[in-house]
């Protein structure tokens, strides 16, 4: 479970705060992010994901704390570190009244490309997010995905060592949500990105890290496996039954199950789930410590004729943790 | 300098890829039109005289030319563009200037557009040349140095509204700043001689081009412009 080990630091961000009058939207937040690696930053609305991207990208000064990319200050080689990265803002900010094509050339001029390379990299960036049919379109014609690509694209025109996308699915449907996805991780393959998101399942899709900020501090910080550790303090098995006349009431089988637990002399509770189906009875066991019960489920069950639908373990409860760390 | 050029062609061009400059230019010709011929009378006076050519025109940049400039950075703002701009490696200065000279560039096609008044005058009569080459050089100045108070009004908001009333308020308060402070007495006056934007366009519209007028217009652009610079770069600082 050691993540694979990635190129050197390349952006350092320490003790970072930023204020707004009274608000805190940036508390004491302090990550490193090393070459080729995809992070996601998770959290609610207005935990002060954008703000710390906001920070990275040169737009707004911290309140106080550095921001070092590629080993330059962001406060003091505002410049040269704008030259790194390529950035996605939240909102995919595009000029309505300009073509797809000279937006993206635009964008690209301002980056320093010209003549043949500026050209060619603006059909090869429009090739690989797919809008070369759209290229000579006016964006304020373009539906809401095409408009998101157009602004990945500008991101992209100058092969920029790192990617900043600030919620790069917002707004899109669940066909150009899964397209982008892939996307990205196609990018991440040979570059830095850091991506900000509120959806759990799209880090899991696309991040090898996920950084949960909340109130403007980090809460977790790690693989997802490590967060999931984290939580799992306790195993949780999920153990569904059909109903039938021979197996009895809900609270015999609640009972059957405890049983089973206190024989594995496992500590734990049982506590009935809702279903889906009128006809089926769903438990979850959950136990503290690395215990699998599954096992000793199955066999207490397998000598009785109780119609038992299945038995799983409930991997993934990051969801569990990301509603724990950030409510309040 | 590369960028400033970028952003200059970029800004000089989206004024002709939407109907502002089209409706601009009319509603110019149209007014300038109405004066010249109707109030005027151009016709039946016989002048061949472009005296009042060149009074209305600063007036009518007042109203016109803050409408040319307000979107500049306001629309950025609004669109959420900024952002985008603002994070590429151009400098504060580079984007002011760019976009300050795509303005220009329509103040310069603005100006072109009023060529067939004098034209059709020196057809029709024999006007003094100098005066009309100093005019149209106040002219430029003027619209210089409307246009960069506009630029300025622009990075100070987020509302193309506010920027222009903020634009226009500015550049009818440096026009008649003369007339203006003429209320509070001889002293006053003397001093606001001097900032008034008006009284160093009389002198070109009577042909005469004297350096302390270019270095008075050129001072007003450089500072609207250093002060817009500041504006954007404002909020870099805690």
């Amino acid at each position: 479970m050691n993540e694979p080990l990635k190129g050197e630091t390349m952006i350092e961000v320490s003790h970072l705060n930023k204020r707004y009058g009274h608000l805190r939207a940036v508390n004491d937040v302090s990550f490193q992010v090393r070459k080729g690696e995809i992070v996601g930053f998770l959290g609610p609305n207005g935990a002060g994901k954008s703000t710390v991207l906001k920070i990275m990208t040169c737009f707004l000064p911290p309140t106080s704390g550095t921001v070092r990319i590629g080993g330059l200050d962001v406060g003091d080689h505002p410049l040269e570190v704008r030259k790194k990265f390529g950035y996605l803002p939240e909102s995919a900010p595009l000029y309505l009244d300009m073509t797809a094509y000279d937006y993206l050339k635009y964008v690209g001029s301002l980056r320093g490309l010209s003549g043949k390379k500026l050209e060619q990299r603006t059909q090869q960036v429009a090739g690989s997010v797919g809008i070369t049919k759209v290229l000579g379109q006016v964006t304020g014609t373009l539906s809401k995905g095409y408009r998101q690509r157009v602004c990945l694209a500008q991101a992209l025109i100058h092969d920029p060592e790192f990617l900043i996308l600030d919620e790069p699915t917002v707004g899109l449907d669940p066909n150009q949500v899964v397209e982008i996805r892939s996307l990205i991780k196609e990018l991440g393959k040979d570059r830095t990105v850091i991506l900000s998101t509120h959806i759990l399942p799209e880090v899991l899709a696309t991040c090898d890290r996920i950084i949960i900020i909340h109130k403007g501090r980090i809460v977790a910080d790690g693989t997802a496996r490590e967060l999931e550790r984290k939580v799992a303090s306790s195993a949780t098995v999920i153990v569904r039954f059909k109903k039938t006349d021979t197996a009895g009431s809900q609270a015999d089988l609640k009972a059957r199950l405890e049983a089973v637990l206190s024989a594995a002399s496992a500590e734990g509770t049982v506590t009935p789930r809702s279903t889906p189906d009128a006809d089926e009875w769903e438990f979850k066991v959950s136990v503290s410590g690395e215990k699998d019960l599954r096992p000793a489920i199955l066999q207490a069950f397998a000598r009785e004729s109780w119609p038992l639908l299945e038995v799983r373990r409930d991997v993934l409860d990051i969801e569990g943790l990301f509603r724990t760390l950030t409510q309040e | 300098m590369g960028n400033i050029w970028t952003i200059a062609r970029k800004e000089f061009v989206s004024y002709f890829t939407s109907p502002v400059a089209y409706v601009a230019i009319t509603v110019l010709f149209v007014v300038v039109g109405l004066k010249f011929f109707v109030v005027d009378d151009f016709f039946v006076t016989r002048r061949a005289d472009l005296r009042s050519f060149f009074e209305l025109l600063p007036y009518f940049f007042v109203f016109y030319l803050p409408a040319i400039a307000m979107r500049l950075v306001a629309e950025e703002k609004r669109q959420g563009t900024f952002e985008l701009l603002a994070t590429l490696p151009v400098a504060d200065r580079d984007v002011i200037l760019g976009k300050y000279l795509g303005a220009v560039g329509f103040l310069v096609v603005t100006l072109l557009a009023t060529l067939p008044y004098p034209l059709l005058v020196s057809f029709l009569g024999d006007p003094d040349p100098g005066t009309i080459y100093g005019g149209y050089l106040g002219l430029l100045f003027v619209g210089l140095v409307f246009l960069a108070f506009s630029v300025m009004a622009s990075t100070w908001t987020g509302s193309q509204i506010v920027a222009y009333i903020i634009g226009s308020m500015l550049s009818a308060l440096f026009f008649l700043l003369d007339l203006l402070m003429g209320i509070f007495g001889e002293a006053t006056r003397k001093i606001a001689e001097y900032a008034s934007v008006q009284a160093h366009f009389a002198s070109f519209s009577k042909g005469v081009i004297d350096t302390r007028d270019i270095v008075f217009f050129v001072s007003l652009v450089a500072l609207a412009l250093t002060l817009a610079t500041f504006s954007l770069n404002r909020r870099r600082w805690n």
